[in-house]
């Protein structure tokens, strides 16, 4: 049996009286893509940020390639961030920087690349999410499809072992969910441990290995999508399919 | 505002003779070292406030302007006798006294009456000269003004802090007294009615009339003590062995009645050579120095202010902890008390208060005082700057591993920086003009230029319309190359 990459024991979270994440112990096997659904102010957001301690649990414990990050020092931290990339809802570009620099930025900085180096790979990436042609372009003049893309490539750039990704496509115009999810569904493929969090149903049907439906601060069904989509137990996740599915 | 300035004053004068006695006490108990600290570096610094001729002026001589008049004289005398070279600072009448006791000149000789109050603070050497007070009027009035009497419902005007504004108060009734710090702008006031008479010492008078054919001097009929109409040379409490010296000196000016024989004809042909030529071109050296040093104060303020802006807002949005509570606690009590103080004030503080502690130059305090007073402004358009950018810009970077201070660096302070060009833009502008303000210190920038052309060539209002025009192409140019890296940093 392979040892878990990701590991949630007892996680809880508060906002001052506000209890958004109650006590969550899962975990996420190499290779494994979780989708994580759920109606609106479930805590899903706030789940995903704490796997890499964007935000501080306020309980329990995240342990990530067998270590616990909320006992390291910042410094270990950022390091281990480095592995997980994210994605968000808002693309959250580097407005002032191309979109090359975008994506060399961190690699040179933290990771100490040469300029030549952070190019030659920053292109590899744009090939791979077939945006080369925009290098130079500003994320300004993106459109939507096109800057989650940038951003997906920006976070593959530190070479992550896992991505997280916070509804990726929720911000987009429809006709451009797809050349996102595509993107997405190629990095399942080649085998990137992947926890999405996401209202894409059809992706969860066809991609996700497991889905968590989350609800009240806790996970409240662990399934496969077969199972969960067609024989959810909990009347939560019915009341949600039902509204989600009409 | 001049009142708030001689408050100022006292109030520095009290805070600064509390800390010198304190410090000086047990000092100078001791040992007089007053005269061999003077010998020792060679050189006699002389504090002197130049508008007021014929005791001290700025004259051009052999293309350049220098302080001259029969002070620089009689100081070059002690000067000499003493075998080391003669310093001349200058720097406005109310600052003399504070210069010389926080030990930036080693004495002051401005036609200084040693009056018992001045006595107190510092002390003075026998007297150089006797004079009296006449009272400048304009020609025109000849028949109205008789003497100090015949101003009732009128006002006279006298310099700020001498002698001649408090006999004037005390010895008139009915007449209003204007003080200002400059006689030029007193004589400007004159010519343009604003005031009807300007009480001053006999040789100045005669020296005004004597280079202005609109003028007239009338006898002051002041009752005066002997202490009050003569003058004498300052020094710093306690130092008796250079006061000693220097008395030899005087006692031999005297003798030989050399301001009489010697230096105050030398002093007229200054003012002769400068009536001459007062065309502004003339004097375009002086405005192009103005220029010169009101750019250089300028641009290094605004780049150590700069700097100083950056590490107060980072420090004032600190959290967590006792250290980055603390600092952010004493940056925001700083950008307070800054921005909670009139810049002139903080200008005046760093000469003569860092003065006690360190001997830094006029232009070095005015660069200091004024980055520390940018740097306050400067942090909050940059705290607000920061708050500007998206959260979700940091979470991105930090998502990518880059530590806090990365990501304040690469992501999030340039975006910041960009917002708030305009503003910096302003403050960049803003301290074009308002670093006019070390002036006071005797900086020569363009401000202080300008008086020197006017008290130069007596002339009032030309030198201060060419700075005004000097001062708009300035500020104009600035904000043209400002606007022009607006527009570039939008293309994105
Ligand atoms: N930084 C914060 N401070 C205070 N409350 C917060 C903060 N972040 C989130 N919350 C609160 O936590 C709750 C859960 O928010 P979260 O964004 O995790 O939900 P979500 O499941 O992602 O919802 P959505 O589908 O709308 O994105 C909400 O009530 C929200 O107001
Ligand atoms: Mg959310």
């Amino acid at each position: 049996m392979t040892k878990p990459i990701i590991e949630v024991k007892n996680l809880a979270k508060s906002f001052g009286k506000n209890d958004v994440l109650k006590d969550i112990t899962e975990q996420v096997n190499p290779g494994q893509v979780i989708v994580v659904i759920g109606p609106s102010g479930g805590g899903k957001s706030t789940f995903l940020r704490c796997l890499n301690l964007l935000e501080t649990p306020t309980s329990g414990e995240v342990d990530f390639d067998g270590q616990n990050l909320t006992t390291l020092d910042t410094k270990k931290v950022n390091e281990l961030r480095e592995e997980m990339g994210m994605v968000f809802q808002g693309f959250n570009l580097f407005p002032n920087m191309t979109v090359l620099e975008n994506i060399k930025l961190a690699p040179m900085k933290v990771k100490h690349l040469d300029d030549a180096a952070a190019t030659k790979l920053a292109h590899e990436l744009l090939s791979q999410v077939n945006l080369d042609d925009h290098a130079d372009a500003f994320p300004s003049s993106l459109s939507g499809g096109q800057a989650q893309r940038v951003a997906i490539a920006r976070a593959l750039a530190m070479n992550p072992k896992v991505m997280l990704f916070d509804e990726p496509t929720s911000a987009l115009d429809p006709e451009m969910v797809g050349e996102v999810l595509s993107v997405m569904q190629e990095l399942a493929n080649q085998g990137m441990t992947m926890v999405v969090v996401t209202h894409e149903m059809g992706f969860a049907k066809s991609v996700a290995d497991k889905v968590w439906f989350m609800a009240d601060g806790y996970i409240q069904e662990n399934n496969t999508p077969e199972e969960f989509f067609s024989n959810p137990q909990t009347d939560r996740a019915k009341d949600f399919l039902s509204k989600i599915l009409m | 505002m001049k009142k708030r300035v001689i408050l100022f004053f006292a109030l520095l004068l009290s805070l600064v003779t509390g800390m010198t006695a304190i410090t000086s006490t047990t000092a100078h108990a001791a040992t007089d070292n007053s005269l061999t600290k003077v010998e020792k570096k060679g050189t006699l610094v002389m504090g002197t406030s130049p508008d007021y001729p014929p005791y001290e002026f700025q004259a051009t001589v052999h293309g350049k302007s220098q302080v001259v008049g029969m002070d620089v004289a009689v100081g070059k005398k002690i000067a000499k006798d003493l075998g080391v070279k003669l310093v001349v600072k200058s720097m406005s009448f109310d600052s003399l006294l504070v210069a010389l006791q926080t030990g930036k000149v080693d004495m002051v000789i401005s036609g200084m009456n040693p009056t018992p109050a001045r006595k107190k603070s510092v002390d003075f050497s026998h007297t150089y000269y006797q004079g009296g007070y006449s009272i400048v009027i304009n020609k025109n009035d000849k028949g109205i003004y008789k003497d100090k009497d015949s101003f009732v419902g009128k006002t006279i005007g006298a310099q700020t802090g001498s002698t001649m504004y408090n006999e004037s108060k005390k010895q008139t009734s009915g007449t209003k007294v204007k003080g200002m710090t400059s006689v030029s702008d007193l004589i400007l006031a004159l010519q343009s009615h604003k005031i009807q008479g300007v009480a001053m010492e006999k040789p100045s008078a005669q020296a005004y009339v004597a280079n202005n054919k609109e003028l007239a001097a009338i006898p002051s009929n002041f009752d005066l003590s002997a202490s009050d109409t003569s003058a004498s040379v300052a020094f710093a409490k306690g130092s008796t062995a250079l006061v000693n010296k220097a008395n030899k000196s005087v006692d031999q000016i005297k003798q030989q009645n050399l301001v009489n024989k010697t230096y105050l004809p030398e002093a007229g042909k200054y003012l002769k050579t400068n009536t001459v030529n007062t065309s502004m071109w003339h004097y375009w050296k002086a405005f192009l120095t103005g220029i010169k040093y009101t750019l250089i104060i300028t641009v290094c303020s605004v780049f150590f202010g700069f700097i100083l802006g950056v590490i107060l807002a980072l420090a004032r949005m600190g959290d967590g902890g006792v250290l980055r509570t603390g600092l952010r606690w004493l940056a925001t009590a700083y950008v307070e008390f800054i921005r909670g103080t009139p810049m002139m004030v903080q200008v005046m503080f760093v000469y003569f208060g860092l003065g006690l502690i360190v001997n830094l130059p006029a232009l070095t305090s005015g660069i200091i005082a004024i980055s520390l007073n940018s740097g306050a402004y400067v942090a909050e358009y940059i705290r607000g700057g920061i708050n500007s950018v998206d959260s979700g810009q940091t979470e991105a970077a930090r998502s990518l591993g880059m530590s806090g201070g990365a990501t304040m660096r690469y992501v999030v302070l340039p975006q910041a920086l960009k917002n708030i060009w305009p503003s910096l833009g302003n403050e960049f502008i803003t301290l074009i003009k308002d670093s006019s303000i070390v002036s006071i210190i005797g900086v020569s920038e363009l401000i202080f230029q300008s008086n020197i052309v006017r008290s130069d060539t007596y002339r009032g209002v030309a030198p201060i319309a060419v700075i005004m025009v000097l001062y708009f192409i300035l500020t104009f140019t600035a904000s043209r190359i400002l606007n022009y890296f607006e527009r570039r940093m939008q293309h994105d």
